[in-house]
């Protein structure tokens, strides 16, 4: 466990030291000043007052809260993500460099502790950086509505898991090619392309595809790849709004994609040669 | 059993249809609290030996071990310290953090750590850099900063690939003394190097490869014994002495003034050269077995090995 602390924490400063993260962290800072701006044109005491006479009050207000967080931080979440698609991608091939992979694997670490910590640094980093955006938002939102509803923040661990099953793709493909590029254009793939298109060809399946063997590698594929637009979009949505998780599925697929592409990282580095 | 076994150890790289041998059925025996030298040119395999040692590149047949001990026992790297060719540390951290980083990697506590990295700095001469970040330092310190990780774990054996590369012939005798001064500590060094003349001066026992396999294997003085070959250097009196070219099957040659090469199979028809000598009244000031550098050797030896006259 140490050594897998010792390497997480190398990750965490190494990304630090990154300035793309700074940049990440600027949008957040840029994000959360916004909406302090753009709320304080708001006159949300009249939207208080009027609301606070209607029945089911309650409800209202925490509809409009829960909108307007979405509203701001749906973009901003979509974005840091891509950011940290690009951040994270070069962490890997770094560590397999001529001169560096050498170093470590001299020293008495695993090769598996060393995956697992780069893996851990880099979500991390991802999470502090969702965090600090979502909650800063939400802290505005809810200072200036005064209300208070800490479901919204569930969205912090959904995009940071979304990142996580993304990640370990482009771990797997940092190990494979040692370089960065490869997981980056797929990951990209995945979560711009790929998985909004079979999420929609999943639904209308059976109404679009008439071929039962089409449909079956249709819904295959989409079982496979991660989620990673139902869990940024209703995932995220059902849990702001309270309404927990109604179906699990996408979370479980995407996990299990997650454990796969672990464990192919860490069997492949095992036998791999530097 | 020595501190490192190999028994036919062999290494084939494979890149499509090509295949090269990096390393042949290489046999290797190391003791305890030895300095000892691979020698070899570029591609002879000696990275590649190392990088097998410490588990960074699998064998493809064969095995090896270490303190008797498997190399996929990762825990062995707790008593080994390794300076890679070309080491790259990351540039955003100062001297110091590199070290203690490092450092917490190979198992040491918090509670040591800052003494012993304050200590190698000082050693290493780079105390004053010790908050500077890397990037700004010369090859020189690089390599003195990648010799005080090899030794942070105080480590009982020492891989060192290319040691003394970029460093000033001052900061190479600095290294030569602290090798020497641990290997005084019984701790044993392997060395990689190009540069004979060093490995010359400090090592214990070579090995040469070339091609991936072991042409020559033994202590320096072995190897660069000429065999039945001395120096002689004499002051002659008697000026009408002509030095012959040969004395009862004694070969001389001459060398440069009076200093000559003398070639002799037997000790006592030596000493009957001698003898005739003395009796021309020619003072003998020295006769040494004559002895070739271990580059003399080296290039020998490989050039042998290209002709395909030594196996």
């Amino acid at each position: 466990m140490r050594n897998i602390y010792l390497i997480t924490r190398f990750t965490i400063k190494e990304a630090m030291a990154r300035k793309v993260f700074l940049f990440f962290a600027a949008i957040s800072v840029l994000a959360i000043l916004l909406t302090a701006l753009l709320l304080s044109f708001f006159d949300t005491e009249s939207i208080i007052s009027v609301v606070g006479n209607q029945p089911g009050n309650n409800m209202i207000l925490k509809n409009i809260v829960t909108t307007l967080e979405m509203m701001i931080t749906a973009p901003l979440s979509g974005l840091c993500l891509l950011l940290a698609i690009f951040a994270s991608s070069s962490f890997i091939p770094i560590l397999l460099e001529k001169g560096t992979i050498d170093l470590f694997l001299s020293k008495p670490v695993s090769r598996a502790q060393l995956i697992y910590g780069k893996f851990l640094g880099g979500t991390i980093v991802v999470l502090v950086n969702i965090a600090f955006l979502v909650i800063g938002i939400w802290l505005i939102i809810s200072i200036k509505f005064s209300y208070w509803d800490a479901a919204f923040l569930w969205s912090v661990l959904i995009i940071t898991f979304t990142f996580a099953v993304l990640y370990s793709l482009i771990v797997l493909c940092g190990i494979l090619t040692r370089g960065s590029m490869l997981g980056m254009m797929l990951a990209y793939f995945i979560f711009l392309i790929l998985s909004p298109v079979m999420a929609l060809l999943n639904n209308k399946a059976d109404t679009l595809i008439k071929n039962d063997v089409v449909r079956n590698i249709v819904k295959g594929i989409y079982y496979f790849i991660p989620k990673t637009s139902e869990l940024m979009g209703k995932t995220i949505t059902d849990l702001a709004t309270g309404m927990g998780i109604a179906e699990l599925q996408p979370l479980i697929s995407s996990f299990l994609f997650l454990i796969l592409m672990m464990y192919l990282s860490i069997i492949l580095f095992r036998k791999k040669d530097f | 059993m020595g501190i490192i076994e190999t028994k036919d150890l062999t290494k084939v790289f494979s890149s499509g249809q090509k295949k090269v041998i990096a390393l042949s059925d290489f046999n290797l025996s190391l003791e305890k609290g030895l300095i000892f030298g691979l020698l070899g040119p570029n591609g002879a395999g000696k990275t590649t030996l190392i990088k097998i040692l410490l588990s960074i590149i699998f064998p493809t047949s064969g095995e090896a071990f270490i303190f008797n001990r498997n190399l996929s026992d990762f825990n062995i790297k707790k008593r080994i310290g390794y300076l890679p060719e070309n080491h790259r540390y990351p540039n955003y951290l100062t001297g110091g953090e590199v070290l203690k980083f490092f450092g917490r990697l190979s198992g040491l506590d918090d509670l040591n750590l800052d003494k012993r990295v304050d200590e190698l700095l000082e050693m290493m001469k780079l105390s004053r850099w010790k908050k500077t970040k890397v990037k700004t330092w010369s090859k020189g310190m690089m390599q003195r900063l990648g010799l005080a990780q090899a030794m942070l774990n105080d480590p009982e054996l020492i891989f060192l690939d290319e040691p003394t590369d970029g460093v000033d012939p001052i900061g190479r005798k600095e290294i030569r003394d602290i090798l020497l001064d641990l290997k005084s500590q019984s701790k044993t060094i392997f060395l990689n190097s190009h540069l004979l003349s060093e490995v010359e001066l400090i090592t214990d026992r070579v090995a040469i490869l070339n091609k991936g396999k072991l042409i020559k294997e033994g202590t320096v003085s072995e190897l660069t014994e000429r065999k039945e070959e001395y120096r002689l250097t004499i002051d002659v009196l008697d000026a009408a002495f002509q030095m012959p070219a040969e004395y009862n099957g004694v070969g001389i040659n001459p060398l440069n003034g009076n200093t000559y090469i003398i070639k002799s199979a037997d000790l006592s028809q030596l000493n009957r050269f001698v003898d005739f000598l003395r009796q021309n009244d020619v003072l003998i000031s020295g006769i040494v077995k004559e002895k070739s550098t271990l580059e003399d050797l080296f290039i020998s030896l490989i050039q042998e090995a290209e002709r395909g006259t030594i196996q």
